[in-house]
């Protein structure tokens, strides 16, 4: 969340400076089209990983299971169009939405569950939907040959370069994440929040706990599933494996990286995550150890991530001594 | 024909439950679930190999060999990470990933250390198969079934004849009482992890002289142990056993007689239904839900 005592002023010249450097990217990279597409990824991912960031760090609740609405977005968006050959846009945001109803019919009857129960049910969801995918009746999935999509257009424009998909991809993070500080903001915003502090006192304020985490996770599952469809137009090809229980510990430690709870956390965990990754790639074989022993550095010595780091720094200078964010974030959700 | 699929059943089942067993002790001592377990399950599996195919040491040898390696291998994870994370008081989802993040070490560390491809054991007996009623049996399978079996009735006599059991279930159910008896809390938390490490191990060696070895042999399978776990009454000792091969019959008869193609899906389906509809299990474990 964003810090109380921060003076207006200076939020709006730090949005301001972020604008300007995200529109500049294109011309910083300077035609380079694998780093554009790099910088379209991470467009990509901060769309899933604050979809992850309202169910999680808002609500309370874990998931170890979004790669399935992932996964429904960009099958969905794949199938819809080659099918019935509906316009694009349309097919990304319908299958936003099935992935919206499936999450609120998984989190009805899960959201009884506490904790490590819940992930458990995720986890199994997850699994679900990649059987699904790789044994899909009919063969809808193209199973383990993976999906070609057609390329990417919108109202008859059709995106040629990593560039003029940039710009889309912007749009998109501009207006999920305006949504996103909209909706925490607001009344529901702040049941969410008060179930996860604490869930027997936000059921005995009167907020329906069941209703907001069903609430909570089809709104993630929609911003998830968007993601979904946009890389599956940008890469124009998914395979299957894409969607392994491995994407959705990424997402999470995604999110875990930047600080969750915020609007600047999952674009500082995402375009940290995603460079680290990058740099790792001429050691392809021993990628996954490094990040599993970066990931348990992380874990061990930084619990707030990178932007609750920042910010204790920020309020250190600042002279609140008292530490109270990194309180909060220690301690909230036991 | 079912004769076969029960036994195959039987065999399977026992892998689970051994599993599960190590998640039910670890959930009891410390209210934890580790995503580990699979992956020691695979170490156990490739130390047997090491131990019993490039030593040349007995089976039998290589087999405790390889459940003492493991057994320190868990206490040092509780040790080295587990203990430091809970000592510094993050949330607990940190917990759940930083097991994760093991699990991932571990299977990148064996695909370095022994390649991805699959590895053999050596045919432990002499025979290729036994005669059970009308069926041909593999003799390993028979060794699984008994072995976990006897794994299975020694753990249920260290943990309620001994001293260091009673110990152990005295922590696991208060630490604060059990610590003013006397108790050695964080040894005896430890001695759990290392337990559970031990079963997996356990489950490896059996399994690997059937299936062959490769570095994710056990992350299908720790994730199927949780099915069995939660069928059966997560933390529930007797429970995650009979969870366990009541999952491996159930799930091979599927693949036997329905369709092989959703074999996988067969535990995750048992696993949403039990935790949507029964989450305290068969065994009726302590309440898990919220609200």
């Amino acid at each position: 969340m964003d810090l109380p005592n921060r003076p207006k002023k200076n939020r709006t010249l730090l949005n301001i400076s972020f604008a300007a450097v995200a529109l500049l990217i294109p011309l910083l990279a300077g035609g380079q089209e694998y780093t554009l597409l790099l910088f379209c990824i991470i467009e990509v991912y901060i769309i899933a990983v604050s979809g992850l960031d309202i169910v999680f760090g808002y609500c309370g609740q874990i998931s170890l299971g979004h790669a399935a609405f992932y996964a429904i977005g960009a099958y969905g968006t794949a199938i819809l169009h080659n099918t019935f050959g509906l316009p694009i846009l349309l097919t990304m945001i319908l299958s936003a939405s099935l992935a919206a109803l499936i999450g609120a019919l998984l989190a009805y009857p899960a959201s009884k569950l506490v904790f490590h129960f819940l992930s458990l049910s995720t986890i199994a969801f997850g699994e679900i939907v990649y059987q699904f995918l790789i044994h899909s009746p009919g063969g809808i999935t193209k199973n383990f040959n993976g999906l070609f999509t057609q390329r990417f257009s919108i109202f008859g424009y059709v995106f040629r370069t990593n560039a003029a998909w940039y710009y889309f991809g912007l749009i998109c993070v501009a207006v999920f994440l305006g949504a996103k500080y909209y909706l925490v903001n607001s009344k529901t915003g702040r049941a969410f929040t008060a179930i996860r502090e604490n869930t027997h006192a936000a059921n005995g304020m009167g907020i329906n706990v069941r209703k907001y985490k069903v609430m909570a996770f089809a709104t993630s599952a929609f911003y998830t599933a968007f993601a979904g469809a946009m890389y599956i137009h940008l890469a124009s090809y998914v395979h299957p494996d894409t969607f392994t229980q491995r994407q959705s510990v990424l997402f999470l430690t995604m999110l875990l990286f930047g600080g969750s709870g915020s609007l600047l956390g999952p674009i500082f965990g995402v375009v940290s995550v995603e460079l680290l990754i990058e740099s790792l790639r001429a050691f392809q074989d021993y990628q996954v150890l490094i990040y599993g022993v970066l990931m348990l550095i992380v874990i061990v010595a930084l619990p707030g991530g990178l932007y609750g780091g920042f910010r204790d720094i920020a309020i250190l200078g600042k002279g609140f001594l008292k530490n109270h964010s990194r309180h909060r974030l220690d301690k909230g959700r036991e | 024909m079912l004769l076969n699929l029960i036994i195959a059943g039987l065999v399977l089942g026992s892998i689970y439950g051994l599993i599960a067993l190590g998640y039910s002790l670890i959930y009891k001592a410390s209210g934890l679930m580790s995503f580990v377990q699979g992956d020691i399950m695979t170490v156990g599996a490739y130390l047997g190999l090491t131990f019993y195919h490039i030593l040349k040491l007995p089976f039998a040898v290589s087999f405790l060999l390889s459940i003492l390696c493991a057994f320190f291998l868990g206490m040092l994870l509780e040790k080295g990470v587990i203990r430091k994370l809970l000592n510094k008081n993050v949330m607990p989802i940190y917990v759940v990933l930083a097991t994760i993040a093991i699990s991932y070490i571990i299977q990148n560390a064996l695909m370095l250390g022994y390649g991805s491809i699959t590895l053999f054991y050596p045919s432990v007996f002499n025979v290729t198969s036994v005669k059970v009623w009308a069926a041909n049996i593999q003799p390993e399978a028979l060794l699984c079934l008994g072995t976990s079996l006897v794994a299975m009735v020694l753990l249920h006599f260290f943990m309620t004849k001994t001293k260091l059991g009673t110990a152990m279930r005295a922590a696991a159910m208060d630490s604060v009482a059990a610590e003013s008896c006397g108790i050695n809390v964080s040894l005896s938390t430890g001695i759990t992890w290392g337990l559970s490490a031990g079963l997996a191990a356990i489950a490896g060696m059996l399994l690997g002289p059937m299936y062959g070895v490769f570095p994710i042999l056990g992350a299908t399978i720790g994730r199927k142990g949780f099915s069995g776990a939660v069928v059966g009454g997560y933390g529930n000792m007797y429970g995650s056993i009979l969870g366990g091969i009541l999952l491996g019959l159930l799930e091979t008869l599927v693949a036997g007689y329905v369709s092989s193609v959703y074999k996988n899906l067969f535990a995750y389906i048992i696993l949403l239904i039990f935790l949507f509809l029964k989450p305290t299990g068969i065994f009726n474990e302590r309440a898990i839900q919220d609200v």
